[in-house]
């Protein structure tokens, strides 16, 4: 039962994270390829800008796998 | 590295300033500079004549004409050891004014037909969709027939338009409708001829859409009409192939328009050059960023090339004038110069990050592929496609070169990890892990990649402290010193906390950490009391970004399992056909996403602590233009022709 629960934690982080991610990127990312349409050597800067929020996921990664590794050891 | 960049002014008579300029351009290696500005001369053109202005316009309208004659596909380019360049552009200004009675009909001509090719075809449809309708109406020569073809939601306009010609018509009308697909309906109308106006008005009043038809069509039967077009689509190719053949007699021998027009590109970009050029009475003066490696050539070439006194000389530039910026690498290095053009080129005087870039980015991304067979795959196929493409885009070659030395590392790691296929080869032969077993040992695996992180994020604060001290920037040297402190303190209180350090190691972290965060918030008082705690929880998390490299990998070789799972699970062909079809969507993913992951960590988590960005790439005089040709044009000559 504890480990189900730990599981369902290590869930909830990450994919809280990822759903927080994907709304980020769904809006930098459209406005991203307006930019390239207009000005394709902008391509660095979109890369960057959509690669950004990506952080949030794998924090919650970390999270998830503190949860099962350490709490769950 | 960025190439050391010199200002060069070039002193000369005026009688040299043609030779000068076309010797500049052939060498490609001076980015000019307005000069009659910094020395507060006067610009080449308005100084020369109003003749080398009418010669601009005169120009660009011989290269728009020559353009449009050669874009008709007819005049082949034969290289230039059959032709030459030696003709003279009034030569050829006065073939184009000799050639254009005979050549625009035949062209205009062409146009009509690919224009009644294209179109007849769906004439034809329309009137194929409305025959069923009117399968046994006679052609009544006092009668008009009209067909309307609507879409299915708005039929109701056809019954509208029964009672508006029964208001107009009395009874001397025939409207005759049906469904002719699953979303249209058609109807013809046919009506005496001599109350067409009156018909017509009616319909363009009440905005109905009729299908038109071309003149010579009109006043046929709808089966004529059919069959008279399905023969002129039939004659068409015959009659643009004979206008071309008559087209290709005029212009196919008239090979030298390309070499001449690659002469008005150079005299152009010279009459353009010449903006930059100060002048006065009797001499001219350019100024111009030189690379320090082609001072010398440029010297011989000036020497040799131009007859007459021409002084080549060094200039001071100013301490926060504009350089621009070449890269030059070495060999291996050079395809990332791509990404680091991508982002923005690094500023004059500052780091290059190209090296490192070539180092670390293809080590992360064979960290996350890390498997032999995908690497082997991923090499073989890149090295086909530098083969096959390769030469026609330098962005192709440099991609694949990139991946390339990705995929080498990508089998390095999979020895690593022991993994062909997933845990294919653990299955087949046998296969062990070298050093970590990605599939069970996930603990190791974050902390491999945290410690890369944080060796990553070290470096880059090390080469921001080297930059600051290039440029006696205190403030930034004791904000990225304070950072390198801080974590390096933070983490060895993990040590300690994971019994991996002795606890006398906790006190002296401690301070090191209240220290260096002193020192952030003391930078930049007041406003340091926010930034300092949050620049080092954004460092913090910096190198924590660094566990996507162990994120990505786990999700690639589980992939990778889930496909040798399901392939296990199914008969033995249709196994191996499922299997080859996941494990060639997770080397897709596995390309992709590595290489996105990469550069992201490159971008903002290592770019962040040294680079900076704003240099403007190096733009020669006549680095634009087609070679030099073998036969060196004489300066070119245009007599007015109009």
């Amino acid at each position: 039962m504890e480990t189900g629960l730990l599981g369902i934690g290590a869930g909830i982080a990450v994919g809280l994270a990822a759903i927080g991610t994907g709304l980020a990127q769904a809006r930098i990312g459209s406005a991203g390829i307006g930019v390239m349409a207009e000005k394709p050597e902008m391509i660095g800067r979109v890369i960057l800008m959509v690669a950004i929020p990506e952080t949030l996921v794998i924090l919650g990664f970390a999270v998830a796998s503190m949860i099962i590794f350490i709490l769950g050891a | 590295m960025l190439e050391p960049m010199v200002k060069t002014e070039i002193v000369g008579l005026r009688s040299t300033l043609d030779s000068t300029m076309a010797c500049l351009q052939r060498c490609a290696s001076v980015q000019l500079l307005d000069a009659s500005s910094e020395l507060g001369l006067k610009p080449a053109p308005q100084a020369v004549d109003e003749g080398e202005l009418g010669e601009s316009a005169r120009l660009r309208h011989l290269r728009t004409r020559l353009d449009a004659l050669i874009s008709l596909g007819v005049v082949p380019e034969i290289p230039d050891d059959r032709f030459p360049v030696e003709a003279r552009l009034d030569q050829v200004a006065a073939e184009l004014d000799q050639l254009a009675p005979a050549v625009e009909p035949l062209v205009t001509r062409i146009d009509d037909l690919e224009a009644e090719r294209s179109t007849l075809p769906r004439h034809v449809e329309s009137l194929r969709r409305l025959a069923p309708l009117v399968p046994r109406l006679p052609e009544l020569e006092a009668y008009e027939t009209v067909a309307i073809l609507v879409e299915r939601r708005h039929a109701a306009v056809i019954g509208w338009v029964r009672d508006e010609l029964a208001a107009l018509l009395d009874t001397h009308f025939e409207v005759i409708s049906d469904q002719v697909d699953s979303d249209t309906v058609g109807a013809v109308l046919v009506f005496p001829r001599d109350r067409s106006r009156r018909v017509h008005a009616l319909l363009a009043e009440r905005q109905v859409s009729r299908v038109h038809l071309p003149d010579e069509y009109r006043n046929m039967s709808l089966t004529s009409a059919i069959t008279s077009m399905e023969q002129r689509i039939a004659d068409l190719p015959v009659e643009i192939e004979a206008t071309r053949a008559e087209l290709w007699e005029l212009l196919s021998f008239r090979t030298h328009w390309h070499a001449a027009r690659d002469n008005v590109d150079r005299r152009l970009a010279q009459l353009d050059a010449l903006h930059n050029i100060g002048t006065t009475e009797r001499a001219f003066a350019a100024i111009g960023w030189v690379p320090q490696r082609h001072l010398d050539e440029l010297a011989d070439a000036l020497r040799s090339d131009v007859v007459g006194e021409v002084l080549l000389t060094t200039r001071e530039a100013a301490p926060d004038e504009p350089v621009p910026i070449l890269l030059t690498n070495p060999g291996p290095a050079r395809p990332f110069e791509l990404f680091v053009g991508m982002l923005a080129l690094p500023r004059y005087g500052t780091f290059d990050p190209t090296v490192l870039m070539a180092i670390v980015m293809p080590f992360f991304f064979g960290l996350m592929l890390g498997d032999i067979a995908y690497g082997l795959i991923l090499f073989g196929l890149t090295t086909w496609v530098r083969r096959r493409w390769g030469s026609r885009s330098a962005v192709v070659a440099d991609l694949s070169r990139v991946l390339s030395i990705g995929a080498v590392w990508a089998v390095i790691w999979g020895v690593v990890f022991g993994e062909v296929l997933g845990d294919l080869g653990h299955r087949l032969i046998g296969l062990e892990p070298l050093w970590i077993d990605r599939q069970e040992a996930i603990g190791p695996l974050l902390l491999l990649a945290v410690g890369i992180g944080a060796a990553h994020i070290f470096l880059g604060l090390g080469l921001g402290m080297w930059n600051a001290l290039r440029t006696s920037d205190r403030h930034l040297l004791g904000e990225r010193a304070a950072l390198l402190v801080a974590l390096s303190a933070l983490f060895a209180m993990a040590g300690v906390a994971a019994e991996r350090l002795p606890r006398g190691v906790m006190t002296p972290s401690v301070v090191a950490v209240v220290v260096a965060l002193a020192v952030l918030i003391a930078l930049e008082w007041p406003l340091g009391l926010v930034m300092g705690p949050l620049d080092l929880i954004g460092a913090i998390s910096n190198v924590l970004s660094y566990l996507r490299i162990a994120a990505i990998g786990l999700a690639s070789v589980f992939l990778a399992r889930v496909a040798n799972e399901l392939g296990a699970a199914a008969p033995l062909a249709l196994g191996i056909v499922i299997a080859a079809l996941f494990h060639s969507l997770n080397l897709v993913l596995g390309t992709f996403s590595p290489t996105i992951q990469a550069l992201r960590l490159h971008y903002v988590e290592f770019f962040d602590k040294f680079y900076e960005p704003g240099g403007e790439p190096f733009a020669p005089f006549g680095a634009s233009l087609a070679a030099e040709p073998e036969v060196a044009a004489p300066a070119p000559v245009l007599i007015e022709t109009d």
